[in-house]
């Protein structure tokens, strides 16, 4: 019965909210009336109050610092190499060519089953962390930003060239600009996934950092769950904030994209 | 060779000697000779699918002709020879839409420095009429307006020849009147050789200086026209000259002539 008429903020505001607010309601029900026995289940209030305890821990804040750094650095060199190799492999031929089968083997490796291998290599710290989330991450960059580079309008790179651009001039003064759109995109998707293989990579190969490490050493002391899912949950307010944070750089810096010929 | 040499030594400032282009075995253009004198307007028109762009893109040197040379300037073109600018039919694919209006004006002039530009962007947004619309970007403005930003940026590396491909095919025809006088206007300030390909006649005749009529695929010059019509010209008086009719009925029978078989003789 969607009549399709688009709804105000504050209709999507609300909407939304009822559909976090009725989720939690329904669980914290379910536990409350003992439908679900399973042991370990989150009961919704202990969870926030719990989460509310967290907040006050300077630890727990130093800990999310670690894991936003982590992670920043990842996406840093995941962009610098996604953007550079992904643009080179769009427009020239003979780079796609020579790349094409390595980034089809290093695509499908699950990163965090490398994260070890770096760690012996590398040591301790947060480099090979970020450098296991830099390679969950350089893909949808890698692959949106080639693509984009190969849907640059025929037009005018025929502009470019009748001012006498040279190859290069043309691709990076309109093949890439072009296709910065298109790489935004994957960041946006690599910005989740990240944060996701921060945290378990933190869990599987950490040495206590993060929040990943935090829950690892605080549930080695006592089982708490409740301070796992709360942490978990932190990770999760924090993912929809980073992705809030690109929906608005999208729209400011991007927003030209809608005068991409179709 | 002697033919080339004594079309060097007059006005010439782009000479077409014998140019050919086949694609495979499929010929598009067959040995095209032509002149296009220095300060003038030319106006290449011919039916549709005679090679016109083709032929335009060999001229800009953005494609090699199969057979023949161009000489622009007294050199032969090889690349895009320095002094050329070139407008395309599809502005709104031509324009950068990452880049505000003064940006794309900008985009040829990389290589002055940036008070040297301003000036340049400046006047050659003024010279479209489109002074205070800088900050807007191009998918913001209409067809018409898009068409300008597009002229203005060719103006605006000072170009020695301009060439336009079916610069206006894509505007309404009120918008196309204004842009056809922009054009006249702009060329007799500036006294640039312009040259233009069309398939519309009364467009042809109306702007040019000489006509060059292609035939219909393989093309060849089927003939070149002098249009003795006095400037400056308005869509009025000059299209109701009994000259521009006999003119523009010239043309039309050697297209006719040229293209395929009359549909049924009605006209």
């Amino acid at each position: 019965m969607d009549t399709g008429e688009p709804l105000g903020t504050w209709q999507q505001v609300g909407y939304g909210a009822l559909g976090v607010v009725g989720t939690g309601a329904l669980a914290e029900l379910l536990v409350r009336k003992d439908i679900i026995t399973t042991p370990g289940f989150p009961v919704p209030s202990d969870v926030i109050s719990k989460l509310g305890t967290l907040l006050g821990d300077s630890i727990f804040w130093t800990e999310i610092g670690f894991t936003f750094r982590e992670w920043l650095l990842a996406l840093v060199m995941a962009t610098v190499v996604g953007v550079v190799l992904g643009g080179l492999m769009g427009a020239f031929t003979k780079v796609f060519i020579a790349f094409e089968l390595p980034v089809e083997v290093f695509r499908v490796l699950p990163s965090v089953a490398l994260g070890p291998i770096l760690m012996l290599v590398i040591g301790t710290g947060m480099l090979p962390l970020s450098l296991t989330v830099a390679l969950a991450c350089v893909w949808p960059i890698l692959l949106n930003t080639m693509y984009g580079v190969r849907a640059t309008d025929p037009t005018a790179v025929q502009s470019g060239r009748s001012f006498g651009l040279s190859n290069l001039g043309i691709f990076f003064r309109i093949k890439l600009p072009s296709a910065m759109p298109f790489a935004f995109t994957g960041l946006r998707v690599a910005a989740s996934i990240g944060l996701i293989v921060a945290v378990s990579s933190e869990l599987l190969i950490g040495n206590g950092r993060g929040i990943g490490g935090f829950i690892l050493v605080r549930t080695s002391q006592a089982s708490d769950l409740d301070l796992v899912y709360a942490a978990t949950l932190m990770a999760g307010l924090m993912g929809i904030a980073i992705s809030m944070l690109l929906t608005v750089v999208d729209a400011k810096v991007f927003g030209w994209k809608k005068g991409l010929a179709q | 060779m002697t033919e080339t040499l004594e079309i060097v030594n007059t006005k010439a400032e782009l000479v077409l000697d014998g140019v050919s282009k086949s694609y495979g075995a499929n010929l598009a253009v067959r040995s095209i000779s032509a002149e296009v004198p220095a300060g003038k307007v030319s106006v290449i028109v011919g039916p549709s699918g005679c090679g016109k762009s083709t032929l335009l893109r060999i001229i800009s040197g953005l494609d090699t002709p199969t057979e023949g040379s161009v000489t622009f300037e007294g050199s032969p073109v090889t690349g895009v020879p320095e002094g050329l600018a070139m407008v395309f039919q599809d502005y709104s694919r031509s324009l950068f839409p990452w880049m505000r209006v003064a940006k794309n004006v900008a985009f040829p002039l990389r290589h002055l420095k940036p008070a040297e530009r301003a000036e340049r962007v400046q006047e050659a947004i003024d010279a479209v009429g489109l002074a205070g619309k800088e900050h807007l970007y191009p998918w913001e403005m209409s067809g018409g307006m898009q068409q300008r930003v597009a002229i203005a940026r060719a103006l605006a590396s000072h170009p020695k020849l301009l060439l336009m491909d079916e610069p206006y095919a894509s505007v309404d025809a009120q918008t196309r009147a204004d842009l056809e006088d922009l054009l006249l206007a702009i060329q007799a300030r500036l006294g640039i050789t312009v040259l233009v390909v069309t398939h519309d006649i009364d467009e042809s005749v109306y702007l040019a200086d000489h006509v060059i009529v292609l035939s219909a695929p393989p093309s060849v010059v089927a003939e070149t026209i002098e249009v003795d019509l006095p400037r400056p010209r308005d869509h009025v008086t000059t299209k109701t000259d009994p000259r521009f009719v006999e003119i523009r009925g010239h043309v039309t029978r050697l297209l006719r002539g040229a293209g395929r078989p009359a549909d049924d003789g009605t006209h």
